[in-house]
């Protein structure tokens, strides 16, 4: 049962219900319909007896009445489905119906006491070899006085073959209902299940690796419309997350791939022949730059991969930002000098922010390496830090090449760089702003650009200061 | 021989430039796709190396525009291992032949030589002019056996010839496929050079293989 798919067991479910209520329907049909049947056999007895009783008349009975008589004053008696019997006082048969013939119907015991009593008795008997009878026993007094009993009686055959027919028709009716109900509930249940088997075929699909795949949704917005539609949201959202990761990876292992590229083919340049010893040191020199690069992408790409997984633990502390920024213009001086590019501070006010020191400094390092990298040589980069409502506002503008306007909401992507980036010839990885970017959002602030191709770009960060004491 | 390696990073390129060149190969460098499509119009290169991710436009497209430009150079394409369907984009572009990063620099050499080989007909590589046999894998040339030394332009001038044989050959045709952008059309270095070559192979020989076709430039020919 456990094995068996859903349909089945939905149809077996089905049936099982049905069978049982037709079961009932049946039985209780049966049983409302025979004592119907009984009722209405009882009444017409009823209704026979009143009228014999009205007819012959009070005057006429006695202890000794005559058929023929009776028979020649209400011919009709004898024309009547049902046959009488009319009783003297003591229980011996005075006179009866000619359609009873010679056969014995004695008053029983029971009805005779009940007739003493003055009431009158309904009974149901079945002699042998006869039909079924139902009799109703009547007395009639005078007085006190117990003159007769009437008795009335009828055959229950017609009833009983009605009965009989009606159980036959149940017998015959309830498994063929059962039956089209089944096959019935069968088609139903695969019709419902039919976007089941739909989502089963997709995601059998898409495990294989075709993720344009979705399901047909039916347009109803019932339960199996919305598990279609969940479960197409569910394929979306891991279609963008599966690319993004093969893209991410796509992007890393082209990163890694170049510097590989560099040092294998170099060094298997050098090894063809012997060579000069400065031929040799430049190799090896130009290996270690690769090496280096290779190795910054590794541990920034450590980071990330922590950074995601929430591994990397801030120490928020209270930070003097403007002692930050002193630092790091005297760090940039250093880093501009082969370029002859000049970091100059067009303002700096006190600021106290709360985070942690050595992300806000890797954040201004990597904004300050940047502007330095895609200066123009001779240009300045101008770094100011002032206080703008509550957030403190970092600026760090250069004067270089600057961004397209499209590709403002990429630069901050992994591993994305610019054709003008690449080609300008900075060893960059890719990752650095998106560094910047994680630790501006891990300090709950912004960062923003703002830049022209040609003209330079400056980085704006907001980070929200210390709320002052009240 | 003459090639142009479209390649935007510039160490890349550099090691390529100059494991060609010490295969006597003249070589030109071109770090963009646009840049590379102009020069492959504009020169009739013998190969060409192309990486497929270049800023401006992308090797594919530069290969496929080239191509309906009627370039005919047999090409080579470089690619990362992972980039399936840009090897096969590439190819169907119109690339003879394709290398990922990181390659072996003498896998590259050994694919350029076969491309070079399949564009000059000769099956096995092995040149021949009467007895003077080239071969340009070992960079080896003898005549009657002996073995000649050259020097690597010299050698570059002589493969030229060889694979050309039969042909005459312009001072143009000649600076195109040996020389690389730096050469100065306007002085007779070819001249010289051609001189080096006669002084090593015809000198104190009956027959002279180099032959100079007056008026328009240089021929290799057995039957002198």
């Amino acid at each position: 049962m456990n094995n068996a798919s859903i349909r089945v067991r939905l149809t077996l479910w089905y049936g099982s219900a049905l069978a049982l209520i037709l079961l009932l329907f049946a039985v209780a049909l049966y049983l409302v319909m025979s004592r119907a049947l009984r009722e209405q056999v009882d009444a017409s007895l009823n209704e026979a007896a009143a009228v014999a009783i009205r007819t012959l008349g009070e005057h006429r009975f006695g202890p000794f009445l005559i058929f023929e008589d009776l028979s020649q004053d209400f011919p009709e008696i004898a024309l009547l489905d049902k046959f009488f019997q009319i009783f003297g006082p003591a229980g011996q048969v005075t006179i009866q119906s000619s359609n009873i013939q010679s056969r014995e119907i004695p008053l029983s015991q029971s009805a005779f006491r009940a007739s003493l009593d003055g009431e009158s008795t309904f009974e149901s008997v079945q002699f042998k070899k006869g039909v079924p009878l139902r009799l109703l026993s009547v007395p009639i007094r005078q007085g006190e006085q117990l003159v007769n009993i009437l008795r009335v009686g009828t055959s229950l055959q017609p009833t009983d073959r009605m009965l009989r027919r009606l159980l036959v028709g149940l017998y015959i009716a309830s498994p063929v209902a059962l039956l089209v109900s089944l096959l019935g509930g069968w088609f139903l249940a695969g019709r419902a299940l039919r976007p089941v088997h739909a989502i089963t075929q997709a995601a059998r699909r898409i495990a294989a690796g075709d993720w344009s795949q979705r399901i047909l949704t039916p347009h109803s917005n019932d339960e199996i419309g919305q598990l279609a539609s969940t479960f197409n949201d569910m394929i979306g959202r891991l279609e963008v997350s599966f690319k993004q990761i093969r893209q991410f990876s796509a992007d890393a292992s082209h990163e890694l791939r170049t510097p590989l590229t560099i040092t294998k083919g170099e060094t298997e340049l050098a090894l063809r022949r012997p060579r000069q010893s400065e031929d040799y040191r430049a190799v090896l020199e130009s290996n270690l730059e690769e090496i280096d690069r290779m190795s910054r992408i590794v541990d920034e790409l450590l980071f990330l991969s922590r950074a995601d997984l929430g591994e990397i633990k801030l120490k928020m502390f209270p930070v003097q930002l403007d002692d930050l920024v002193r630092e790091i213009q005297q760090q940039a001086l250093v880093l501009g000098m082969d370029r002859h590019v000049q970091a100059v501070l067009t303002a700096v006010e006190p600021v106290l922010i709360h985070g942690d020191d050595l992300r806000l400094r890797e954040l201004l390092l990597n904004l300050v390496d940047n502007a330095v990298k895609y200066s123009y040589e001779g240009q300045t980069v101008e770094l100011a830090l002032v206080v703008e409502g509550s957030h403190a506002k970092i600026m760090v503008r250069d004067h270089g090449i600057g961004i397209a306007p499209e590709n403002h909401a990429r630069v901050f992507d992994r591993f994305y760089r610019t054709d003008e980036a690449r080609a300008h010839g900075a060893k960059g990885t890719g990752l650095g702003l998106a560094i910047c970017k994680w630790i501006v959002e891990v300090h709950h602030g912004t960062i923003e650009l703002d830049s022209t191709v040609h003209r330079g770009s400056c980085f704006t960060v907001f980070l929200p200061l210390i709320p002052a004491r009240a | 021989m003459r090639i142009l390696v479209v390649e935007d990073e510039p160490k890349v390129a550099s090691f390529i430039r100059r494991a060609l060149e010490e295969e006597s190969y003249a070589v030109d460098v071109c770090t963009d796709g646009t840049g590379g499509l102009n020069w492959a119009q504009a020169v009739d290169y013998d190969l060409i190396i192309l990486d497929l991710m270049l800023p401006g436009l992308p090797g594919v497209e530069v290969l496929r525009r080239a191509r309906a430009a009627g370039v005919k150079a047999p090409v080579m394409i470089l690619t990362a291992r992972s980039e399936v369907d840009q090897r096969v984009k590439g190819l169907d572009a119109g690339a003879d032949d394709y290398l990922t990063k990181p390659f072996a620099i003498e896998e590259l050499l050994a694919r350029a030589r076969a491309l070079l080989r399949r564009a000059g007909g000769a099956p096995t590589g092995i040149l021949q002019v009467d007895d003077v046999v080239l071969n340009p894998v070992t960079r080896e040339v003898t005549r009657d056996g002996q073995r000649l030394e050259f020097t690597t332009k010299e050698y570059a001038l002589m493969e030229y010839l060889m694979r050309n044989a039969g042909r005459v050959l312009t001072r143009s045709m000649i600076a195109e496929h040996v020389w690389d952008l730096d050469f100065d059309t306007f002085t007779n270095v070819i001249d010289v050079y051609i001189s080096y070559l006669r002084n090593k192979i015809d000198k104190g020989r009956e027959r002279s293989l180099i032959q100079t076709i007056r008026g328009s430039g240089y021929m290799m020919r057995s039957d002198g």
